[in-house]
């Protein structure tokens, strides 16, 4: 099931410069961070449609908003506190409340930036943008959901915010037309739902394998999109399982496992366990395999956390 | 330029401001008193716009960057007809379309929606690099506070613009010298605003008086024959021009007239009409 390694940056710099081939609207901002946001093909390509801002990301997303009005489809992406809890308010007021058709991508969400530590890290812009009436929030899974989200994010008319990470990431799936708002069930079990988004669903899928050899079925559910959430398909596997655990590279507070309980807490006898970082600065390490480990969010912890849940 | 037409508007627009506000029982006269004359020039001489289609691609655009001017920018639309001026009695009414800050939604004729100061201009530049990017000759105005300058996002605004020559992006500041806590110099001070500009490689053009339409009238006909490089008119005005108790005073930046002060600003303004 999992499949070659790609890089999450360049496989989206790659589809954005194929779709700006037929749509000549297309248009990418760039605060000083072009070609790391894997931009090179297409400021080769499109040079005219290149803005290079310089490290201003607040005036970025004005002016990829103000070019929104002329009919233009601007694709900002940098680091993703820096196109997130920086600009907030501009985002906020320039891309939600005008309704601007602004495309805004954080790379290297989550604990990605091991490295560089909290002030590069991204734990809270599912929760930031979430409060934002009519944004669209997609966390694609492997390098050919982000191809195929990307389309999808361009054809949309409205705000939209994509968060994807920085280390590559394997191919999970065949290649199927995104459809924003909708999830999918990876694996059919009634011990347990496990919903899990972005970077996290290779570890799930890793993770499943440990829980198999403990006898655990678990329906696994992958949300390509967070926001809107698929309310259904969650409701309906919650019905089924009563029991639900969500896996986010997130705070536990204000992210997608906030969302999910939210969602569920009408339901009789339906307990959700989030899993993701607690509400701290996350440490900092220069391996990122190790830092997820550190905080459960590698397929073992996962699994160990999901076993302590089911009390097995 | 139809002088005697413009001042005749501004203070129809005047006395427009002074009733929205009035009649919303709060509100900003103060800025919008200082920039009643510049706005009118710019809807009624300089601006390529159509009240029938507010929405023509190859309009010249608008961002009022000092949102809280939203009385003077709905009474310059309404009398532009882009919407009944009746309506201004509406303004901050439960329900109506004329919110207390631009909504570029819901108000034909707002290009962009505003009231978070520093975040306007971004979206004029946007507008501007568009109208560069895909060879449309239209313009961009953006009027800004002199007290809002304060904000860093301006200045990001203004190195891009000023990088990128964007010659067709012309920015104002109403530069009334007052904001909420006082004098712009002893809050905060932006001075020197000229400087400032030039050195963000603007053109800058200074008018002594904002308040006299021939200064202005110079002002933006220099600007018309600006090439590469945007435009900045700073430009001196009277914080409440018109209203005599208003004039220069910051406490009437956010605050309506009660019933007897409503009744002298609106007698003076007659009366300087009639002039």
């Amino acid at each position: 099931m999992i499949g070659e390694l790609m890089d999450p940056r360049k496989t989206f710099g790659k589809a954005v410069t194929e779709i700006a081939k037929e749509n000549k609207d297309v248009v990418v901002f760039s605060a000083d961070s072009g070609k790391s946001s894997g931009f090179g093909d297409f400021i080769d390509q499109f040079p005219e449609r290149y803005f290079e801002c310089g490290i201003m990301e607040q005036g970025a997303v004005g002016m990829a908003a103000g070019m929104a009005t002329a009919g233009k489809i601007p694709v900002f992406c940098a680091i993703a506190p820096f196109v997130t809890c920086r600009p907030y308010e501009m985002v906020r007021n320039d891309m939600g409340y005008m309704k601007q058709n602004v495309k805004l991508v954080g790379r290297n969400c989550g604990i990605t930036y091991s490295d560089l530590g909290v002030t590069h890290q991204s734990l809270d812009d599912f929760g930031l943008m979430r409060l934002i009436p009519g944004m669209t929030i997609l966390a694609p899974q492997d390098p050919v959901e982000i191809e195929e989200a990307c389309k999808a994010m361009i054809e949309y008319e409205g705000p939209v915010y994509m968060r994807i990470g920085n280390p590559k990431i394997p191919v999970l799936f065949e290649r199927k037309p995104f459809v924003i708002g909708k999830g999918d069930i990876i694996q059919d079990g009634e011990d347990v739902t496990i919903i899990t988004t972005g970077s996290c669903t290779k570890d799930v899928i890793e993770a499943n394998e440990i829980l198999k050899e403990a006898g655990i079925k678990a329906k696994i559910i992958g949300l390509p999109t967070v926001l809107p959430l698929d309310e259904d398909l969650i409701r309906d596997a919650a019905a089924e399982t009563k029991k639900v655990v969500t896996v986010e590279e997130h705070y536990i507070n204000g992210g997608m496992g906030s969302m999910v309980t939210e969602l569920l807490s009408d339901m009789d006898g339906v307990t959700v366990k989030r899993l993701g970082i607690p509400n701290i600065y996350a440490t900092t390490s220069s391996n990122y395999q190790e830092l997820l480990a550190y905080y459960d969010l590698d397929a073992k912890g996962i699994a160990k956390s999901v076993k302590a849940y089911l009390g097995k | 330029m139809n002088k005697e037409m413009l001042q005749k508007t501004a203070n129809q627009i005047r006395k427009d401001i002074v009733t929205a506000v009035y009649s919303a029982k709060s509100g900003h006269p103060g800025g919008s008193l200082s920039a009643a004359d510049v706005m009118t020039y710019l809807y009624f001489e300089e601006m390529n716009v159509d009240p029938k289609n507010p929405d023509k691609a190859d309009r010249d655009r608008f961002v009022l960057s000092k949102g809280h001017n939203a009385p003077a920018l709905y009474s310059c639309l309404a009398e532009k007809g882009y919407f009944p001026v009746e309506d201004l009695k509406t303004l901050r009414h439960t329900g109506s379309y004329l919110q207390g800050h631009p909504d570029m939604k819901h108000i034909p004729g707002v290009d962009m929606t505003s009231g978070s100061l520093g975040q306007g201009i971004s979206a004029a530049v946007g507008m501007a690099l568009s109208a560069k990017l895909f060879n449309e000759d239209y313009r961009v105005f953006t009027l800004l506070g002199d007290g809002e300058i304060q904000e860093g996002q301006v200045w990001e605004a203004a190195m891009f613009a000023g990088a990128k020559k964007l010659d067709n992006l012309i920015v104002i500041v109403d530069n009334n010298g007052l904001q909420i806590d006082g004098k712009i110099d002893d809050v905060c001070s932006p001075y020197p605003i000229i400087d400032k500009f030039a050195a963000f490689n603007f053109k800058v053009i200074a008018v002594e008086d904002g308040n006299d339409f021939d200064q202005l009238d110079k002002a933006f006909n220099e600007a018309r024959l600006t090439d590469g490089q945007p435009v900045a008119i700073v430009m001196k005005t009277v914080k409440g021009k018109g209203v005599s108790f208003m004039e220069d005073q910051a406490g009437w930046h956010g605050k309506a007239p009660n019933d007897d002060e409503y009744k002298q600003a609106m007698e003076e303004l007659e009366k300087a009409g009639e002039a």
